[in-house]
């Protein structure tokens, strides 16, 4: 389902219709072990191509490397990775292990999967999880077809031998290699002969395997895979239900019909009333924030961007609107990042006398200001708080709050710097490294469609933070460039997302980490 | 017959303009539709151009919809963003969409002329007041907040219906949302038929009818009710084609996967074939139901001619 608020773009944009049942009816679908699970409907479950079929993928497919809840790394498919210089990076795989259709998990599995990922004419999307290695370059030209179509950089020196040689040293490589980059999973030679049929019904390495095919705007049933050399998981089935809207899901639930949902935002404030005790949240590593316009003059004094930044309120929001299940950001890497500081943002205090004062400062404020922000995600509330304070504390006559049709027309407001004021943000690491945040927001490489910022001493700093080997040395780096970002205060920081789920009381033991619900710890109390 | 050719190549002249129209407008809809399939997550430069070649996105109006025209003449819908075939979902999606409307159809025409005949028989009665009473309810309450309580109340506290989804079957998963969808029309039906009731049972022939010492059943049955359809007919006509098409909401809220919700997603998506391929179907559907609508009202009321 992904973070909490990315799932409410992908999943309510992107998920079709789908109906409950699935394969076991429409009730008692925790039978013979099993449980069943809310998802969207899944644009593809190839892994290297999907958006939105992370639970599914999560389960079907092991990673190299994991994290824990509590931040710490461990091994899955990988041995070791290891690496003396951050830049040339050895994966060492455990052997024994296969695909569910028998075949061997080798260093070539991964290469195979990778060169088509990355290989960019066939327009998978996590393409770019993959742009750090090198080769990368030359299968993504600017015009024209890739004269290649293998990566430089992954070397195949046995069957359980992988080199990986990257462009630039990355100390963070091995947290890229955790279960939500789903560009870094391997897939079996069945994946290339047939990908129509692979991309309905994946052979992956993972836990579960497909039993049968995917039914569109239904779902399908995965069951146990007996060879599975990891950690055997707590069920011997799991029932994925397609539905088109979360809210239904959740009535769902309710009824007690299907057994784990993620909760949709419409429903944070209610939840702990209908489910009690079994609701599940874990701090996700994404950030809710409001870009603003840096190249527009009358947002170029600091002291203006600080007073509206500290003119909300943001535990009264948090509790009106989210009922009190997101974490007001005091920083702008969220704390399930490894390594993570807090308490880092002073202008994210709610101070309204300083904000005044600040924006006396700073010149005051003359005319409309303006919230842009995709329509249709169920962020009106949200945004109508949010101008209603800055209204309120600031003393500015016009704040209002402005939807788009859809995501489609915000996103190409905020690239083509049509946006006059704040507007909507969101950034969910896929991988819970500070690095992913910071060169995800405060780099022009990044790619978010949000913060209109870039400095080269941020990129300096950066570079550092990436080329140090010593993980907790470049912990302290990561954080003093998220410091040093602070201290120009491009963005408005407002809260840490989180992942929610709620749950029947047929299932025990879920488990919601770093990469979102672990499906595999739950089991079905039959 | 000439009639009827004529209509059908009317239909074909509809079909190509409202295709193109439709086609035009799903291009010009603001923003982008690959930056819409990505969701906020970025995706690499170079995959954004792959997808654009694929689907043609890269390429004017009148050449894309050249592309969509020539696929059409080999019998190909085309397929969505993610490679699905619009044909297929048509295909999966419109028996959904087809049991849900026809059910709720019937609902519609059984229960809301049985209630407008009922009422317009008993004028001024408290069954008349109840009935009143009830469609102004069932008018007035929003389709949605009528299927999130029907939902809860009678799926999840009760228990009586399932709560979402179809994996029951017809008609068991269809009845609580067709209920829903035919609230409307329901209501609409019954007001209908009881103005008509009551004027023809003051007209004329009704009189005559009573007057040659016909039984009150024989009046009512042939000579009144079959002049009180002709507008609850129209209007049930035009209705099967507005619930082919019309129940996105319902769809949504009891997570049917049918036509309403397809075509909603794709225009979400920008998605030129699906967006077109689900409206042309709609608009021959409604096509075909005027056509009905004609000739059932010209076998009702024989003053009716359309030559």
């Amino acid at each position: 389902m992904f973070t909490a608020s990315a799932s409410l773009s992908l999943a309510l944009v992107l998920a079709l219709a789908g109906c409950s049942g699935g394969t076991q009816g429409g009730s008692g679908s925790a039978k013979d072990g099993g449980f069943s699970v809310a998802v969207g409907e899944p644009d593809h479950l190839t892994p290297g191509r999907s958006t939105v079929g992370w639970d599914q993928l999560r389960v079907l497919f092991a990673p190299l490397v994991k994290v824990d809840q509590q931040g710490k790394v461990s091994y899955v498919q990988a041995r070791s990775v290891t690496s003396a210089d951050a830049k040339h990076w050895t994966i060492k795989l455990r052997s024994g292990w296969t695909f569910h259709n028998g075949e061997a998990v080798t260093a070539q599995s991964y290469a195979d999967a990778w060169n088509a990922t990355a290989y960019g004419p066939n327009g998978w999307a996590a393409n770019g999880q993959l742009a750090g290695i090198e080769g990368y370059a030359a299968l993504n030209p600017a015009k024209g077809t890739p004269k290649t179509k293998t990566l430089s950089g992954v070397q195949v020196v046995d069957a359980t031998t992988l080199k990986v040689t990257l462009t630039s040293p990355d100390s963070q490589f091995p947290l890229q290699l955790t279960p939500n980059q789903t560009g870094f999973y391997p897939m079996p030679k069945a994946a290339f002969t047939n990908p129509a049929a692979y991309d309905k019904k994946p052979i992956g390495n993972g836990p579960f395997k497909m039993t049968s095919a995917w039914t569109a705007d239904k779902g399908t049933t995965v069951s146990d895979y007996a060879a599975y050399k990891g950690t055997k998981p707590k069920s011997s089935a799991i029932t994925f239900k397609s539905y088109t809207d979360l809210n239904t899901a959740y009535t769902d639930a309710l009824a007690g019909n299907t057994d784990v949902i993620g909760v949709p935002v419409s429903k944070y404030g209610q939840v702990k009333a209908d489910f009690g005790d079994r609701v599940f949240t874990y701090e996700a590593p994404s950030l809710e924030f409001m870009g603003l316009p840096l190249f527009d003059k009358r947002f170029q004094d600091v002291r203006l961007r600080k007073a509206l930044s500290m003119a909300i309120d943001r535990s009264a929001v948090n509790k009106a609107i989210y009922g009190g299940l997101y974490t007001p950001a005091t920083s702008l890497t969220p704390p399930s990042e490894v390594g993570a500081e807090t308490d880092l943002c002073d202008a994210c205090t709610y101070d309204p006398t300083e904000a005044k004062k600040l924006l006396a400062e700073a010149g005051g404020w003359s005319g409309e200001l303006t919230i842009t922000y995709p329509g249709g995600l169920g962020l009106d509330e949200l945004y109508k708080a949010v101008a209603n304070q800055i209204r309120q504390n600031l003393g500015i006559d016009k704040v209002t709050a402005q939807p788009t049709a859809d995501w489609a027309e915000f996103s190409e407001k905020v690239i083509g710097k049509k946006v006059t004021g704040l507007s909507h943000a969101h950034w969910g690491a896929l991988y819970p490294s500070m690095q992913n945040t910071l060169r995800g927001i405060f780099t022009k490489a990044g790619g978010c469609v949000c913060s209109n910022y870039s400095a080269a001493a941020v990129d300096t700093l950066l570079r550092q933070a990436d080329s140090e080997t010593d993980a907790a040395a470049a912990q302290r780096l990561y954080n003093d460039v998220q410091k040093r970002i602070l201290q120009d205060f491009p963005v408005i920081p407002l809260f840490y997302g989180s992942y929610i789920y709620a749950a029947t009381d047929r299932v025990s033991g879920v488990t919601v980490g770093p990469a979102d619900v672990e499906l595999t710890q739950i089991a079905a109390a039959g | 017959m000439r009639y009827l050719i004529r209509r059908l190549l009317e239909a074909l002249v509809v079909f190509f303009g409202i295709s193109l129209v439709i086609y035009a407008m799903t291009y010009v809809l603001p923003g982008d539709p690959v930056a819409a399939l990505a969701g906020d997550r970025p995706l690499a430069p170079s995959v954004v151009r792959a997808l654009r070649e694929q689907h043609h996105l890269d390429e004017p109006l009148l050449s894309q919809y050249g592309h969509y025209l020539a696929g059409l003449l080999h019998g190909d819908l085309g397929t969505d963003f993610n490679g699905r075939s619009v044909a297929e979902q048509m295909a999966d999606r419109w028996p959904v969409t087809l049991k849900l409307a026809l059910t709720a159809w019937g609902i519609e025409a059984v229960v809301g002329i049985g209630l407008g005949v009922l009422a317009g028989l008993r004028r001024g009665t408290w069954t008349d007041r109840t009935v009143l009473a009830f469609t102004i309810g069932a008018t007035s309450v929003p389709v949605f907040v009528l299927a999130y309580t029907a939902q809860v109340v009678l799926g999840v506290k009760l228990g009586l219906f399932p709560v979402a989804g179809n994996a029951d079957g017809w008609p068991t998963s269809y009845l609580l949302p067709a209920l829903c969808v035919a609230a409307f029309g329901l209501a609409s039906v019954s007001r209908l038929v009881r103005a008509e009731v009551i004027e023809n049972l003051r007209a004329d022939y009704a009189r005559t009818a009573v007057a040659k010492g016909l039984s009150q059943r024989r009046v009512v049955g042939i000579h009144v009710l079959r002049n009180s359809l002709v507008p609850a007919v129209t209007y049930l006509a035009i209705d099967l084609g507005y619930l082919l098409g019309g129940t996105v909401i319902i769809e949504g809220v009891f997570n049917l996967p049918g036509i309403g919700q397809l075509l909603f997603q794709a225009i979400r998506a920008h998605a030129g074939p699906t967006v077109v391929g689900v409206s042309t179907a709609l608009i021959l559907i409604f096509l075909a139901a005027s056509v009905l609508v004609d000739l059932l009202n010209s076998l009702l009321d024989p003053r009716i001619r359309h030559d």
